[in-house]
C-alpha cells in the first residue's frame, strides 16, 4: 500500500498523462469510425433485406447471412481472422485500420439487426398508404417510414456501440495503442498494475458511462411509445 | 507471392477443436450460474433493499456494466496479486467473467421483478393461496416466461465472450486455435473455422433454447 502511494506522483506525470490521453483518443476515435461505418453498412443491409423496398431473393439472403454470422463471431475472433485476412491480401494497413475494419463489422451485423427491428415498427398500412401514393419503396421509406422508427433504431444501436467501445479494449491483443494496450505498456515500465488497470477502468467507465446517459436521455426523449403500430 | 488457403492441414485438429468448444461451454456455464445467483441477489438488492446497501450494488452494478470485460479480468489476474491475492489464469477468468455477467443478469433479473404486477398477488391472496402456493402457480410462472429469453440470450453472449480467456491461456475454443496456429501456421484457416465453431455453437444452443422456452415454459419469441 505504501508502495503504491509512493508510486502515484510518480504515475501521474506529465509525459504519462499525454500517453493516455493519446491511447483514450485511439480507443474513442475507433469506436467512434468504426460505428459510423459500421451503422451505415448495417442500415445498407437491412434496406436490402427488407421485402417493401427489394424484392430479390439473392439480395435478402446475403444481407441474411452475413447478420448471422457475424453477429454470432466473438470480437477477438473477428480480429484475428480481418488482421490475417488483411495480412493475406498483401495490403499494407495499420493495425488501427483492421481493429477499425472490425468494429465496422461487428457495428454493421447489429446495426441491422436494429434497423431491422425499427422498420418493422411501423405498421404495413403505412407502406401500403406510401403506395397508393404512388411512392416506390426507396421514397416510401425516406419519407413515410424511416421517420417514425428512428425512435425505435436509435436507442438500442447507441447501447450497442456502448458495447463496442468496451469490446475495443480487445484490439489491444494485436498492439493498437489504445487504453488497455496503454495500461500493459505502464506496467511494463514497472508501475504497479494496480495503478494501471485502476486508471484505465475508470476512464472506460467516464466514457461508456457518459454514452450510456446519454443513450438513456435520448431514449425518453424520443420516446417510442408513441411510434408502435396499433 | 500468392498464398493459397490449405485447409488440409487444419482438418486432423478439428476434434481437438471441438473439444475447445465444450471446455467454451462449460466456461460460459460456470460464469452464468454464478452471475445469475449473484444476480438474483443483487436484483432484490436493488429493488427492495434501502441505504447505502442498495447504493454499493447499484454503484457495483453501474461500474461493471461500463467498463470492459478484458480489463476487469486483466485487473483480477493482474492486479489483485498486489494487494495479495493470487489466482491462476481460468480461475481469474472465470472469476472475471462470472463478475461482469452477474451485473448483466442483476439488470435482467429486476426487469423480471418490475414485471411482477401487485393485482396479481391480490388476487392469489383472496382466492386463499399460501405464500409457497403464490409463488408455485402465480410468480414463477410469469417471472419464467418474461426472464427465459434475455437470460437465454445473456448465456449465448457468455458463450462468444469465452474467447476472452484465450488471451490468459485458457485452452477452449480460440486458445486451441492459437495453439495450432503456433503449430501450423495456417493462420486464416483456423481462426475462419474458430469463428465457424462459434456460429454452429451459437446457433445449435439458440434453437434448443428455443425449443425449451417454447415447449416447457410457452415463451413466445425468438432466442438471439
Amino acid at each position: 500500500m505504501d508502495r503504491l502511494l509512493e508510486e502515484i506522483p510518480r504515475f501521474f506525470n506529465y509525459y504519462n498523462m499525454i500517453f493516455i490521453g493519446q491511447a483514450f483518443f485511439y480507443t474513442t476515435a475507433m469506436s467512434f469510425i468504426g460505428c459510423t461505418v459500421g451503422f451505415a453498412a448495417g442500415f445498407g443491409l437491412a434496406v436490402m433485406r427488407h421485402e417493401r423496398i427489394f424484392r430479390s431473393l439473392v439480395l435478402r439472403l446475403l444481407a441474411i447471412t452475413y447478420t448471422e454470422i457475424f453477429r454470432r463471431i466473438p470480437f477477438l475472433v473477428k480480429l484475428m481472422v480481418v488482421f490475417f485476412a488483411f495480412q493475406l491480401s498483401g495490403l499494407e494497413v495499420s493495425m488501427f485500420t483492421v481493429a477499425v475494419t472490425t468494429v465496422a463489422l461487428s457495428a454493421a451485423a447489429f446495426a441491422s439487426e436494429n434497423v431491422r427491428a425499427g422498420l418493422e415498427s411501423v405498421h404495413d398500412n403505412q407502406w401500403d398508404a406510401a403506395e397508393a401514393m404512388n411512392m416506390g419503396g426507396l421514397t416510401a421509406l425516406r419519407r413515410v417510414v424511416l421517420p417514425q422508427s428512428w425512435p425505435v433504431i436509435i436507442p438500442p444501436s447507441m447501447t450497442y456501440s456502448v458495447g463496442l467501445v468496451k469490446s475495443t479494449s480487445i484490439a489491444s491483443q494485436i498492439g493498437v495503442l489504445e487504453l488497455t494496450y496503454a495500461a500493459k505498456v505502464m506496467t511494463n515500465k514497472g508501475f504497479s498494475a494496480f495503478l494501471c488497470y485502476g486508471t484505465i477502468l475508470v476512464l472506460y467507465f467516464v466514457l461508456c458511462f457518459s454514452l450510456n446517459r446519454f443513450a438513456a436521455w435520448l431514449e425518453t426523449r424520443l420516446d417510442p411509445t408513441r411510434h408502435r403500430p396499433a | 507471392m500468392a498464398y493459397t488457403l490449405q485447409f488440409g492441414q487444419v482438418t486432423p485438429y478439428l476434434w481437438y477443436m471441438a473439444g475447445g468448444a465444450w471446455i467454451a461451454l462449460q466456461l460460459a456455464g460456470i460464469a452464468f450460474l454464478f452471475g445469475w445467483a449473484i444476480g438474483l441477489v443483487f436484483a432484490a438488492v436493488s429493488e427492495y433493499g434501502r441505504g447505502p446497501l442498495r447504493w454499493a450494488v447499484r454503484g457495483y452494478v453501474i461500474f461493471i456494466l461500463n467498463t470492459p470485460l478484458l480489463v476487469q479480468i486483466f485487473f483480477i489476474y493482474f492486479a489483485l496479486p498486489d494487494v495479495g491475492i493470487l489466482l491462476g489464469s481460468y480461475e481469474a477468468v472465470a472469476i472475471g467473467m462470472a463478475l461482469n455477467a452477474s451485473a448483466y443478469l442483476t439488470e435482467i433479473q429486476r426487469a423480471g421483478f418490475r414485471s411482477l404486477r401487485r393485482q396479481e398477488l391480490d388476487a392469489a391472496e383472496t382466492i386463499g393461496f399460501s405464500r409457497v402456493q403464490t409463488i408455485r402457480y402465480v410468480v414463477l410462472p410469469h417471472i419464467v416466461k418474461v426472464l427465459f429469453p434475455p437470460l437465454s440470450n445473456q448465456y449465448i453472449i457468455l458463450t462468444m465472450t469465452t474467447s476472452i480467456a484465450a488471451i490468459f491461456g485458457v485452452e477452449e475454443l480460440t486458445g486451441r486455435a492459437y495453439n495450432i496456429n503456433a503449430e501450423t501456421f495456417r493462420s486464416l484457416e483456423i481462426f475462419s473455422i474458430a469463428a465457424l465453431y462459434y456460429v454452429v455453437l451459437t446457433f445449435v444452443a439458440s434453437t434448443v433454447l428455443y425449443w425449451i422456452g417454447h415447449y416447457f415454459f410457452r415463451v413466445q419469441g425468438k432466442v438471439f
